[in-house]
């Protein structure tokens, strides 16, 4: 049996039908196709599908679409504005943060979320908050470089 | 996953019958961190998931200064660890949550969901045992209270009746000339389950000096998180030396059950134990004595 939601996703009012097995990430992927976040380890370990909800990062891979009923999305789609990149994207591309980028959404995802609560955040808080992405290419210390950039200029 | 019924009651009453109506076969979702990733491996298949998500009584952290610190179910891990109130109430939370698996987890996962699923590779509930917390439970008709110890059976199994909800934890204040220590030690990435994880709560005596009782409870180390209760009363009407805080890790690490798995054999996380149940009331003692 279908449910109809309601949400908002990247600024905008959005309607889907969901099945109450679908996952967050399934939606996103399939039906909207923002297929910026990724699936990677399943059990919100690795963060790759990484997205915003209601402002605060979570593992779309594991939460079930009905459940975001009412609420708001944010994809790395959505993140930049006017044709724009948004600051950390940007300073992902400077300090060369990525190789293969599939953990790259999430990553950039939830620095964003962590300048919004801390704008001016310490290396061991950016660690803390980080601590939860994995990146197989190990682009570590670029991407902490990218961060440190970012709140420095803001 | 397999398809499910989907139900939001915004009462806990409403909640209890849709429970007691699916007679067993029926999950609470609260967070949905954990329940969600046992349904995709297939190790839950429920017919129905209650959200109880939309029970506006199950939020919020509060203070009274008789009861002590009331947790709703629904608070999340994340809210624990940035509540200002939790922080001046009891540090040992606060400091214990920023541990605790990751930023996305935290975010989800609820107090509630992390008890009632009984999964015993985790945190919170040494903590509670050490604290003397209870947990409040609802049934349809019906309210219980019973200390936090007692919720825990068996590997994911807890004293929770089919059509009974977990509502609130409620940690009473710290006594008098009492102080609580918990260190948990994770094998490899800072985000793993913890391998060991040990709290220890002293409170001494009028003469300040002697421990009149003790709290040793040790997390990860068997099915349930175990009170190592000899440990414990080797300790009552003595001052800690390190000797004895030798002494009472090499007791408590014997009180444990642990198995051997991806976070250490079992003799390796014996040697934990000891060390840790030896570093926390060496801690919680010093504390203790000079507040």
């Amino acid at each position: 049996m279908k449910k109809p939601i309601s949400l908002k996703i990247n600024g905008t009012e959005r309607h889907a039908e969901v099945e109450p097995r679908t996952t967050l990430l399934e939606m996103i992927r399939d039906q909207f196709n923002l297929t910026g976040a990724k699936l990677g380890c399943d059990i919100q370990v690795c963060g790759a599908c990484t997205l915003l909800l209601d402002g605060k990062p979570v593992s779309a891979c594991s939460v079930l679409a009905v459940d975001v009923d009412g609420r708001e999305v944010l994809t790395i789609e959505g993140l930049g504005q006017n044709n724009a990149l948004h600051p950390v994207q940007e300073a992902f591309m400077e300090f060369g943060a990525l190789q293969c980028g599939y953990c790259t959404s999430g990553f950039i995802l939830t620095a964003k979320a962590l300048l919004d609560e801390i704008p001016q955040p310490t290396d061991e808080q950016i660690r803390d908050y980080l601590a939860g992405n994995f990146c197989r290419c190990g682009c570590y210390q670029e991407i902490m470089q990218a961060i440190r950039n970012v709140a420095k200029i803001s | 996953m397999r398809n499910f019924d989907y139900l939001e009651p915004v009462t806990v009453a409403e909640a209890c019958a849709l429970l007691k109506q699916y007679a067993g076969e029926a999950k609470v979702f609260a967070g949905g961190s954990h329940l969600t990733i046992l349904m995709k491996q297939g190790l839950y298949q429920p017919k129905a998931l209650v959200n109880i998500k939309k029970i506006s009584e199950l939020k919020g952290i509060k203070y009274d200064a008789k009861e002590g610190l009331c947790i709703g179910a629904l608070v999340t891990h994340r809210e624990i660890e940035t509540s200002a109130l939790v922080r001046e109430k009891f540090p040992v939370l606060s400091d214990a949550e920023r541990e605790v698996a990751n930023i996305r987890v935290r975010n989800m996962g609820t107090v509630g969901g992390n008890l009632a699923s009984g999964e015993p590779l985790t945190d919170l509930s040494q903590i509670f045992i050490a604290l003397d917390g209870k947990a409040k439970i609802s049934g349809p008709n019906r309210e219980r209270i019973i200390p936090v110890e007692e919720l825990f059976i068996d590997f994911y199994t807890t004293s929770l009746a089919e059509d009974e909800i977990l509502t609130q934890v409620v940690v009473p204040p710290l006594p008098a000339r009492s102080s609580i220590e918990y260190i948990r030690f994770s094998s490899s990435s800072v985000v793993d389950k913890p391998s060991a994880g040990v709290a220890v709560r002293l409170t001494l005596d009028s003469s300040g000096n002697a421990i009149q009782t003790a709290r040793i409870v040790l997390g990860c180390v068997g099915a349930t998180p175990v009170r190592a209760r000899q440990a414990e009363a080797s300790l009552a009407g003595k001052g800690l030396t390190p000797q004895l805080a030798e002494e009472t890790g090499s007791a408590a690490s014997q009180e444990c059950n642990p198995t051997s798995d991806l976070r250490g054999s079992e003799h390796y996380k014996r040697a934990i134990v000891r060390t840790l149940v030896k570093r926390a009331a060496m801690t919680a003692y010093k504390r203790a004595t000079s507040a």
